[in-house]
């Protein structure tokens, strides 16, 4: 074993001269690419990322706007179902407050037209008492004075009734 | 084994053995996959970009363990450069005839050129140590204790001593015995050694890599 000193400075320059080509061709070029390819990707995933988080606060805001629309239906329903029944109520109550109103009007038309029939009674009465005393007293009497006094009998027969 | 050494042509002065021509043959092949692999550079990768990057991507998953992400990326080249080309180095001593044919020899089975690589790392370990720490740097070898600065020189100058002579002796160490075993039983017996080769190629070009790392990371580390 001894060292041949020209083999080992062409060692030295093979690796020197293979080491220089090779960097400026080969690693050069290819790690800014793998490089470029990282930093992409990176970009590509935090992009990715940012996409979806922004779909996840849409879904959220959308939801929330869902039920938002959902329980203003729900109350609409429930403001329309409140002012039916209060429409179907007073409806009702005016109703009977007519029905009672007409019943009233009616017992009073029935209580006139008893007045009136009683009045037109007592006044045939009268006319058929005049005329029966009348006859029984066999001269008419006529004037004023007869007048008063079957208005006086009239008045004596309503206080017995 | 004699080819290796014998000395083919030279070059202002620097004589040309097998061994370097081989290096220069595994070079050509490091270059031509690298520039299929780079050619059509692509976003979406396939083919030998695929194959390319997933070696690189192997490599400072691997480093990022022993020196952290951003020193593996900046070291990357000089390790991974150490790691193909060791790797090819001592995968050409399996070659057919390799030894034996002028021009081709596994350049990691001589001192001369682990030597060579080592003495890189030497350099490399001080030069960047001293680059981002500045003078700062030579404290470290007088940590934890100041008298204890005679064993850190020795350590070192070990460092370099122990990288050439591990792959050297492993790589010549396997082409001997592939070699011994090829005469005396030429069928079957050497193709054991022979995978086993394989493996242990990869695994002291992992080595060699691996230890530059842990150089180069504990020179240049934040800490003392």
């Amino acid at each position: 074993m001894h060292i041949d000193y020209h083999d080992l400075i062409w060692a030295i320059i093979n690796f020197v001269v293979l080491l220089a080509i090779l960097y400026k061709f080969l690693y050069g070029p290819l790690l800014k690419m793998m490089e470029n390819r990282q930093n992409d990707i990176k970009s590509n995933i935090s992009q990715a990322e940012e996409i979806r988080n922004e779909a996840e606060t849409l879904r959220v805001q959308l939801t929330a706007e869902l039920d938002k629309a959902r329980k203003e239906a729900q109350e609409i329903i429930a403001s329309a179902t409140k002012i039916g029944e209060e429409t179907k109520n007073s409806i009702i109550t005016e109703a009977k407050n007519s029905a009672v109103k007409m019943t009233e009007k009616a017992q009073e038309e029935i209580q006139r037209e008893k007045e009136q029939a009683l009045a037109d009674i007592r006044n045939e009465v009268a006319s058929l008492a005049i005329l029966a005393a009348g006859k029984v007293l066999g001269k008419a009497m006529t004037g004023e004075e007869h007048k008063k006094l079957v208005d006086k009998y009239i008045q004596e027969v309503g206080g017995i009734q | 084994m004699e080819h290796g050494t014998s000395v083919l042509f030279s070059i202002f002065g620097l004589r040309v053995s097998s061994y370097v021509t081989t290096m220069w043959g595994l070079m050509a092949v490091i270059l031509l996959i690298s520039y299929f692999a780079t050619r059509n550079l692509k976003k979406v990768p396939g083919g030998a970009q695929n194959v390319m990057e997933y070696v690189i991507q192997v490599l400072i998953d691997f480093f990022e363990g022993i020196m952290g992400e951003k020193r593996a990326k900046q070291y990357l080249p000089i390790l991974c450069t150490f790691f193909l080309l060791i790797l090819l180095s001592n995968y050409s001593g399996i070659l057919p005839m390799a030894g034996h044919l002028p021009g081709l020899a596994a350049p990691t089975s001589t001192i001369s050129v682990t030597a060579g690589f080592a003495i890189v790392v030497f350099f490399c370990t001080h030069f960047f140590g001293i680059k981002e720490k500045g003078f700062g740097y030579f404290k470290h070898f007088l940590q934890p204790v100041a008298f204890l600065l005679p064993l850190m020189i020795i350590e070192e100058l070990v460092r370099p001593l122990s990288l050439s002579l591990r792959l050297y002796g492993n790589i010549f160490g396997e082409e001997m015995v592939t070699a011994q075993l090829f005469q005396m039983a030429p069928f079957l017996v050497p193709l054991v050694m022979q995978a086993l080769g394989l493996l242990m190629g990869l695994v002291q070009a992992f080595v060699f890599t691996l230890l530059t790392a842990v150089y180069l990371g504990g020179a240049t580390a934040d800490h003392h």
